[in-house]
C-alpha cells in the first residue's frame, strides 16, 4: 500500500465528507464512508457532523501524526448521483482497487459530472405532478392544469435559484405561481375535480428528502443533525404554505 | 377493482419516476424507482381498499415498511443508496389533505370570536393535525428503519 501523509488525506476527506454531506447524504453514510477510506490508508479518524461544517481530525497510525480541518458544506443541492458515486468510490479505496492519487483524480471527475438536462428535467417533473393528480381523483382537466402549474413553477425555481434568489422566497413565490394557475380548473369551472388540482399543483416542491434525511439521522443518534434538517424542511414547508395561501386568496379559492 | 389498482400502479410509477428526477438520481435509478413506488402505492391502496378496511395508519405503516424493505433489497441489485428510492415512493400518500384542512381550522379557531366555534375549529384542528403527524410518523418510520436493521446490505450496496 502507497503512503500518504496525514494532511493530505485530511484535506481529501473533509473535502470528501462536505461534498457527501451536499449530495443530500445521511451521517450514518458519511461516517461509514469517510472511515472506510482512512482505514484503507492505515488512518484512524475522528469527526463531528454538524448541520453546515464537516469537522475531521485524522490520525496517522504509523508515525502519530494528528491533523484536523473544517469544511464548510457547499450548496451544490441533493443529488443522489453523486451520493452514489462518492460511496462506491469509497468501497474502490477500501477493496484496494485504487491508490491515492488515482482516487483524487476519480474523486474531482465526480464532482464535476452533469446530470439530467433542465429540459427533461422539467418535463418529467410535469408529468409526475399530472399522474399525482390522477392518484388523488383528478380528471382529465386536472391533469392538465397541474401539468401547466407545475411547468410554470418548476421552470421559476431553476430560473430563480440560478439567479441565486434565496431559496424560502423561492419557494413562496413557486408556490403562489404554480397555485394561481392551478386554481383556474376552479375559476373557468373547466372539469368536476377544481380541489384536487388546486391541491396537488404545489406537491413538486414538498421537501422530502431533508424530512427523511432527519429521521434517519434521528435513529443514528446524530440529534443536532436531525434537528437541523428538519428546521430546513418545516422552515420550506411554512414557504410554501405561505405561497399557497397568498395564492388561494388571491384567486378566491378554496379547498376546504 | 384489478384494472383499478394496475392504473393506480401506473400514474404512481410516472409520478415517481418525475419526483426521482429532482434530486438528480444516476440514470438506472429510475426503472427500480418506479417498481418501488407501484407497489408501495398499490399495497396501501389495496389494504385500505374496501375488501380489507385498514385505518390509515396501519396501512400506511406497513407499506411504507415495505417500500424500505423492497428499496434496500433492490439496492444491493442496482448498486444504488436505498435512500435514493424511498422519497419518490413515499410521496403519493403524504397527508396533504389532513394538512390543509389543519391549518384552515386553526384559522377558524382565531377568527371565531365566540365559545362554540372556537371549540369546534379547535377538535377540527387537533383531529386534522394529530392525523397529519402520525401519518408522517408512520411513512419515516416504516421506511427508514429497514435501512437500520439491514445495515450490511444498506451500507455495501456501492461495492
Amino acid at each position: 500500500m502507497e503512503q500518504v501523509n496525514a494532511a493530505d488525506m485530511c484535506r481529501f476527506l473533509v473535502d470528501y465528507g462536505a461534498n457527501l454531506m451536499a449530495s443530500g447524504a445521511t451521517c450514518i453514510r458519511l461516517d461509514k464512508n469517510v472511515r472506510r477510506i482512512a482505514a484503507a490508508f492505515g488512518m484512524d479518524v475522528e469527526m463531528t457532523v454538524m448541520p453546515r461544517h464537516i469537522h475531521l481530525t485524522v490520525i496517522d497510525k504509523n508515525t502519530g501524526e494528528v491533523i484536523t480541518s473544517i469544511s464548510k458544506v457547499p450548496d451544490t443541492g441533493i443529488s443522489f448521483e453523486q451520493n452514489t458515486e462518492l460511496s462506491r468510490l469509497s468501497w474502490e479505496i477500501a477493496d484496494r482497487k485504487m491508490g491515492y492519487a488515482d482516487a483524487v483524480r476519480r474523486y474531482e471527475g465526480i464532482k464535476a459530472g452533469g446530470g439530467l438536462s433542465a429540459w427533461s428535467l422539467l418535463l418529467l417533473v410535469s408529468l409526475a405532478n399530472a399522474s399525482f393528480c390522477r392518484l388523488f381523483g383528478g380528471d382529465i382537466a386536472a391533469m392538465i392544469v397541474v401539468g401547466v402549474a407545475t411547468l410554470a413553477g418548476y421552470y421559476m425555481k431553476m430560473l430563480l435559484l440560478s439567479h441565486k434568489v434565496d431559496v424560502r422566497l423561492v419557494f413562496m413565490v413557486c408556490s403562489f405561481v404554480s397555485s394561481v394557475i392551478g386554481a383556474t380548473d376552479m375559476l373557468f369551472s373547466i372539469g368536476s375535480t377544481p380541489d384536487v388540482a388546486l391541491g396537488t399543483s404545489v406537491l413538486y416542491l414538498v421537501p422530502g428528502i431533508p424530512f427523511l434525511n432527519s429521521f434517519s439521522d434521528m435513529l443514528y443518534r446524530h440529534y443536532l443533525c436531525a434537528f437541523a434538517r428538519f428546521a430546513d424542511a418545516l422552515i420550506l414547508t411554512c414557504s410554501l404554505s405561505v405561497g399557497l395561501c397568498a395564492g388561494m386568496w388571491l384567486m378566491k379559492a378554496s379547498i376546504f | 377493482m384489478i384494472l383499478q389498482i394496475l392504473q393506480d400502479a401506473l400514474f404512481s410509477a410516472i409520478a415517481a419516476i418525475g419526483f426521482a428526477a429532482i434530486s438528480r438520481p444516476p440514470r438506472r435509478a429510475y426503472a427500480y424507482c418506479a417498481i418501488i413506488a407501484a407497489i408501495g402505492h398499490s399495497l396501501r391502496y389495496l389494504l385500505m381498499s374496501p375488501g380489507v378496511a385498514m385505518h390509515i395508519l396501519p396501512a400506511t405503516l406497513m407499506a411504507s415498511f415495505a417500500i424500505g424493505i423492497t428499496a434496500v433489497l433492490l439496492s444491493s441489485l442496482s448498486k444504488i443508496p436505498a435512500e435514493t428510492y424511498l422519497f419518490p415512493s413515499l410521496l403519493p400518500m403524504i397527508p396533504g389533505i389532513y394538512a390543509y384542512k389543519t391549518f384552515a381550522a386553526l384559522a377558524e379557531c382565531v377568527f371565531s370570536g365566540g365559545e362554540e366555534p372556537f371549540m369546534r375549529g379547535m377538535y377540527l384542528f387537533c383531529y386534522n393535525g394529530m392525523t397529519c403527524v402520525s401519518i408522517l410518523l408512520c411513512m419515516v418510520i416504516g421506511a427508514v428503519t429497514p435501512i437500520f436493521m439491514l445495515k450490511r446490505i444498506s451500507f455495501q450496496a456501492t461495492r
